[in-house]
């Protein structure tokens, strides 16, 4: 009898990493997460969120460790071989080219990336449907837009390349709460058209509110896992506040 | 002399300087250094087309087209050689690096070809006058050559995927990288633009001027001074800032002797560094 096994969406192994000649920042992080699903990553300053999401992401060469998306190993990739193999990122804040029109970073969304499938007009109708705010304005310099017009633009963006995992980092950072509330529910819109997210979040209600799953890193390692509708309030304060000193 | 004269003069001049400006900045927006081998890279141009125009007895355009070919391929070889290897140890390392990279291509040129200045094999014309004002057939190849660089060189960086990506790694390089651009290749192609257009640039010097081991390094200082007052990265700021160059330098002989018309390069840099360090069109550089 075979077996049948499910293959994470992302799956990681013992990450390290960290800046130049300091000490490792990520250290030692193994995590799974099923397709399709949202998992919060949450946690304090300074306790890795960003540096663990740039490593996955292939901005920082992780020291040690192992990344796979859908089973397919990516740890040897540039970021842009990465992105080739469905992982997009969404950075935290210099998230469009703001000297280029919207109409230049939809196209450049996908104009390097024609060999992965499901990337074409088709699948750009679609994305496009889903962000009306940007869709009539192709024009405009993405630099003139709103802080919120821009996350959506960099949402658009990622998903024009037809991802299987995307992360994104501190996407509500700087953004009123009507923008944040519009965020979230974009975010679950992704989640519904198949793609898995991995959401680094400093507002960590909104995230929980979003969330299937949460984990909570404390110095470089993840200290607690558990459904988001069971994580309190008083057992994040504990880990937040006293382990992180 | 009159001042039309030397308005035309100094437009003509700007042009011819614009080429290589574009050179510099474009680098610089996609690498973020000063290529200081600009000028070098100008002097391998000019003696490329000299071998293409006299030894091999080409005409002159297919001479320039073969110097700008030898120039870029020679372009991405020293960037896969020396730049590549350097990338990630930051502006300065690049920049001293480039300057070791000039003093090898010029002296390469210099053991080649020697001291002697050479001419390209072109039939000398009559001026043309027009309204009182002298214009040589140079100066018109020159307005041609670099108009029509000037366009092509415009579609490909607004109408070509090549030339968005391009602006994508100039305007945030880690975004673009996660948008499926590799870094690499993107730089590739920006050294093969510059140095074809350092080669072309060169092929024009060589009708202004005779061709010598030092003929890219005459216009070194201007090259910087126009790319840094349009604002490095800026190309139409390069274009700008090259026309207003070339007018001040040529203006200038009505005061001070043409001997010392670099002066005014120089003086451009000097001001442009104290009061405004990101030229007239270069964006602020944010530092987190």
């Amino acid at each position: 009898m075979t077996e049948v096994v499910d293959i994470p969406a992302l799956r990681v192994r013992d990450l390290r990493a960290g800046y130049a000649d300091g000490g490792d920042i990520v250290c030692g992080i193994d995590l799974d997460q099923a397709p399709e699903t949202i998992l919060a990553v949450i946690g304090p300053n300074g306790s890795g969120k960003s540096t663990f999401v740039k490593a996955v992401a292939g901005l920082l060469r992780p020291r040690a460790g192992s990344i796979a998306i859908t089973g397919r190993e990516v740890s040897a990739l540039s970021p842009a071989g990465r992105v080739a193999m469905g992982l997009a990122y969404v950075p935290q804040e210099a998230n469009v080219f703001r000297g280029l029109t919207i109409r230049e970073n939809l196209k450049l969304a996908t104009e390097f990336l024609r060999r992965r499938a499901g990337v074409g007009p088709e699948q750009e109708a679609q994305v496009l449907a889903m962000f009306p705010q940007i869709a009539g304005r192709m024009r405009q310099l993405a630099g003139n837009l709103s802080g919120g017009q821009r996350q959506m633009l960099a949402f658009a963006c990622a998903l024009l390349a037809n991802p299987e995992v995307m992360l994104l980092d501190e996407p509500s950072a700087g953004l009123s709460p009507r923008f944040v509330a519009e965020i979230m529910e974009t975010i679950m819109r992704v989640r519904a058209a198949g793609v898995t997210v991995l959401l680094v979040e400093q507002n960590v209600s909104a995230a929980l509110r979003v969330a299937d799953e949460a984990v909570v890193l404390v110095a470089g390692r993840i200290a607690h896992r558990a459904p988001a509708a069971t994580m309190a309030a008083a057992d994040l304060a504990d880990l937040f506040f006293a382990r992180a000193s | 002399m009159n001042v039309l004269q030397l308005l035309l003069n100094g437009i003509v001049t700007g042009l011819l300087l614009a080429l290589p400006a574009l050179a510099l900045t474009l680098v610089f927006g996609v690498l973020k250094f000063p290529n200081f081998a600009v000028g070098a890279m100008l002097t391998l141009g000019a003696y490329a087309a000299w071998v293409g125009n006299t030894l091999a007895g080409l005409p002159l355009a297919a001479a320039a087209a073969c110097a700008a070919a030898a120039v870029a391929a020679a372009a991405v070889l020293i960037d896969r050689m020396v730049f590549l290897p350097l990338r990630d140890r930051g502006p300065i390392t690049l920049l001293v690096a480039s300057m070791g990279v000039s003093f090898v291509l010029e002296n390469i040129c210099r053991f080649s070809f020697g001291n002697d200045a050479r001419n390209f094999d072109v039939a000398v014309a009559r001026p043309i006058r027009w309204h009182g004002l002298r214009i040589n057939h140079e100066q018109v190849i020159t307005a041609i050559a670099v108009v029509a660089s000037l366009i092509v060189l415009h579609v490909v960086l607004r109408h070509t995927p090549l030339g968005r990506a391009m602006r994508a790694v100039a305007d945030n390089a880690p975004l673009a990288a996660v948008r499926g651009i590799e870094r690499d290749m993107i730089a590739g192609v920006t050294w093969a633009i510059s140095g074809a257009l350092a080669a072309i640039a060169a092929v024009l010097a060589g009708l202004d001027r005779a061709i010598d081991p030092l003929i890219g390094w005459n216009y070194q200082i201007s090259i910087f001074a126009a790319a840094i007052l349009g604002g490095l990265g800026s190309p139409v700021g390069a274009v700008a800032g090259a026309l207003l160059i070339g007018v001040a330098e040529e203006v200038s002989a009505l005061v001070i002797p043409t001997n010392y018309r670099q002066a005014i390069s120089f003086a451009v840099i000097l001001i442009l560094l104290l009061f405004r360090s990101n030229g007239l069109l270069g964006q602020k550089a944010i530092r987190k």
